[in-house]
């Protein structure tokens, strides 16, 4: 009976084989194409947002967006939908990767069948996309982070830093970064960097780690949260706990999530518009799709109301720096 | 006089059959509706992106059949994953790695046999351990970076075609193994063994049967699939990390349920599996190209397994009175 199944199979396929579509390498389109976006995660409200700004890009100059992610966060998920929208014959992938080397050859035989590749938010292998587009440096967020801690306490006392995991390599570059900096520049002499705990990407840990740290220390004036899931988390239990102002808070989050207290003043936030960075995306794409541009350092595109855009090293296009967020800027963040 | 068509109508209603109408149903609907779906690309990858499923749900009918399970089937394949990359990673040549990576899964299975068998613990509970453990050795190896330098023979078979179709190198394997695990399930007497066990294992010992023994094997042998289904992803994603294929022992599962076994063992074919096998890819593939997500991808194959049990109780009562049906007027005549 099996091997009857196994002879469906084979039956089938060659079947499929009878009915192939011709393909090509990249080619050069003339009209706006679709481009299929490729998130993380289907249902991050952060990709959402983003895809709005798409939306807007693709009303202005036509051609369309759709957007397909997985219900795991994993790369073999991705995979799948990477091959699904090259069987759809998107004309280009913008995606956001979980994991940069393991969707890489995935990408790459999207490319040999003519769709382009595009990455935005979190970079792929840099040999299996033509742009990447950032939405922020990283080394510039730390600096930021820092900064903005220095300003909620005056330069001067102990902090903490509440990270992601141990293991996330985003978080552990900016610690570093923050480390070097408290240690070479002068501005920053009288602050103290207490502890480096582990919120592990769980409201709950972040919540009772952020008590714990304020328990533990007692002189401790503020901390540092870059995981977009910890900030909140943090302010709602020092809120709760009548701790929120003596212990300042900034980091990495949707803006909209921590407003009320942004507005308060006890927390500040590094952010930046994050459907500008669905927008860029979309306009670079299309630009990719007509050979406009093709990765190279210094080439120029436009990117409608966001102005021109230059590609910089490793074809990387960086929407624009990071912004720190104060009661006086908060109404401009929409997410 | 009707009676042999009679006998080939009740011999076809079956579960297996019932699962073959509905999955060639669902092809033939997406070739007709579907646009792209009948496109060598698309089916080329929709096989291929099954492939570690299709191997690795072989021994897990195996053991269902025999009222065991293996949860740690995914973390296997993970820590099979980095121990290839690893070898590969030392310098050592592709065949041997290869080698040493099988052995070093059916180790791993034979470690969840020992203690099923040994100690007579449930495997329920001994694979829900050995899943944490065997990922998390996979961490402690690797960490939680990966390596993505292997030969290219490796890489070519992980993303290429057999010359001339649309077949993906990576589902050879399980085209291999299939027909092994069919012909051993369903006709020899290490399957009768198996069905014997899962069927009462009181009756099986007082017959003859080492259950230890039979059931020991049973795990070694899912290590060593999972181990090459740890080569297969590997290949496929060009990546040996300690988080591959996170979650994969459900769908396994699943599949395997929805394939007619019952979760009390004794019942059950390796053919109705087959059919789920292909019935879920093929579900997954066409909710993808009509760009559903994956989220709402889950819910449909929850749904079907739950529709699937429904169906099947139902379908025993009337199969059971078409087939008394028949029989009665057999006698009768």
């Amino acid at each position: 009976m099996s091997l009857k199944m196994i002879g469906t199979l084979l039956a089938a396929t060659s079947l499929a084989a009878i009915s192939t579509v011709a393909m090509a390498a990249p080619q050069c389109a003339t009209a706006p194409v679709t481009v299929g976006f490729l998130p993380k995660l289907d249902t991050d409200p952060y990709f959402q947002v983003a895809q709005t700004g798409a939306d807007e890009a693709a009303a202005e100059i036509g051609g369309k967006a759709i957007k397909q992610a997985p219900s795991a966060a994993t790369a073999e998920a991705q995979i799948e939908f990477i091959n699904n929208l090259v069987s759809q014959q998107v004309g280009v992938i913008a995606i956001s990767a979980n994991d940069a080397n393991a969707v890489a050859p995935a990408l790459k035989r999207a490319m040999d069948q003519g769709v382009h590749v595009v990455s935005y938010d979190s970079d792929v292998a840099p040999d299996a996309r033509t742009l990447f587009l950032n939405q922020a440096k990283g080394d510039s967020l730390a600096e930021m982070m820092l900064e903005s801690m220095g300003q909620l306490i005056r330069y001067k006392g102990d902090f903490a830093i509440l990270s992601s995991t141990p293991t996330a390599a985003n978080q552990n570059a900016w610690i570093d970064l923050i480390k070097s900096k408290l240690a070479s520049d002068s501005k920053y002499a009288d602050m103290k960097l207490v502890q480096v705990s582990y919120g592990e990407e769980s409201e709950q840990v972040n919540q009772q780690q952020a008590l714990a740290l304020a328990q533990a220390f007692p002189d401790l004036k503020g901390i540092i949260v870059p995981a977009g899931i910890g900030l909140p988390a943090a302010a709602r239990a020092l809120e709760q706990a009548s701790m929120l102002g003596q212990v300042k808070l900034t980091g990495l989050a949707p803006a909209t999530l921590i407003k009320k207290y942004i507005e308060d003043g006890s927390v500040q936030d590094i952010w930046w518009n994050v459907k500008d960075l669905g927008y860029l995306t979309y306009y670079a794409a299309q630009a990719v799709a007509s050979c406009a541009i093709t990765g190279k350092e210094g080439e120029t595109f436009k990117a409608g109301r966001l102005g021109e855009y230059t590609i910089a090293a490793g074809g990387e296009v960086v929407l624009g720096p990071a912004e720190i967020v104060t009661p006086a800027n908060v109404d401009e963040f929409k997410f | 006089m009707f009676a042999p068509a009679q006998n080939n109508l009740a011999r076809f209603a079956n579960w297996d059959n019932f699962l073959a109408v509905l999955t060639i149903l669902v092809i033939a609907y997406a070739c007709l509706f579907v646009p792209n779906f009948l496109t060598s690309f698309n089916i080329s990858q929709a096989i291929a992106g099954a492939s570690e499923r299709a191997l690795i749900v072989l021994p897990m009918v195996l053991l269902i059949i025999a009222r065991e399970i293996d949860l740690s089937v995914a973390s296997i394949l993970a820590l099979s994953s980095v121990c290839f990359g690893l070898l590969i990673q030392a310098g050592m040549p592709m065949f041997p790695a290869i080698a040493l990576t099988i052995v070093a899964g059916g180790l791993c299975g034979a470690f969840n046999g020992a203690l099923v068998t040994r100690l007579a613990l449930p495997s329920l509970v001994v694979t829900l351990a050995t899943m944490a453990m065997f990922r998390g050795l996979g961490y402690i190896v690797l960490g939680s970076g990966s390596i993505n330098a292997f030969p290219n023979a490796f890489l070519d078979f992980g993303i290429g075609n057999v010359p001339g179709t649309p077949i993906p190198w990576t589902i050879v394997p399980f085209l291999i193994l299939a027909p092994v695990f069919a012909i051993v399930l369903q006709k020899m007497p290490a399957g009768r063994r198996i069905y014997a066990i899962g069927g009462s294992p009181a009756a099986a010992r007082y017959s003859g049967v080492r259950i230890e023994r039979t059931v020991f094997m049973l795990f070694v042998t899912s290590g060593a699939v999972c181990a090459i289904a740890g080569l297969v992803y590997a290949a496929r994603l060009a990546n040996a990390r300690a988080n591959n294929a996170v979650g994969l022992e459900l769908d396994v599962i699943t599949i395997a349920l929805l394939g007619g076994l019952s979760v009390f063992g004794g019942k059950g074919r390796l053919t109705g599996v087959l059919w789920a096998l292909l019935l879920v890819a093929t579900i997954r593939n066409v909710l993808g190209l009509l760009q559903i997500g994956g989220d709402a991808q889950g819910s449909v194959i929850g749904l079907l397994l739950i529709g699937s049990l429904l169906a099947s109780n139902a379908a025993r009562q009337v199969f059971e009175r078409v087939r008394s049906a028949f029989s009665y007027s057999h006698t009768r005549r």
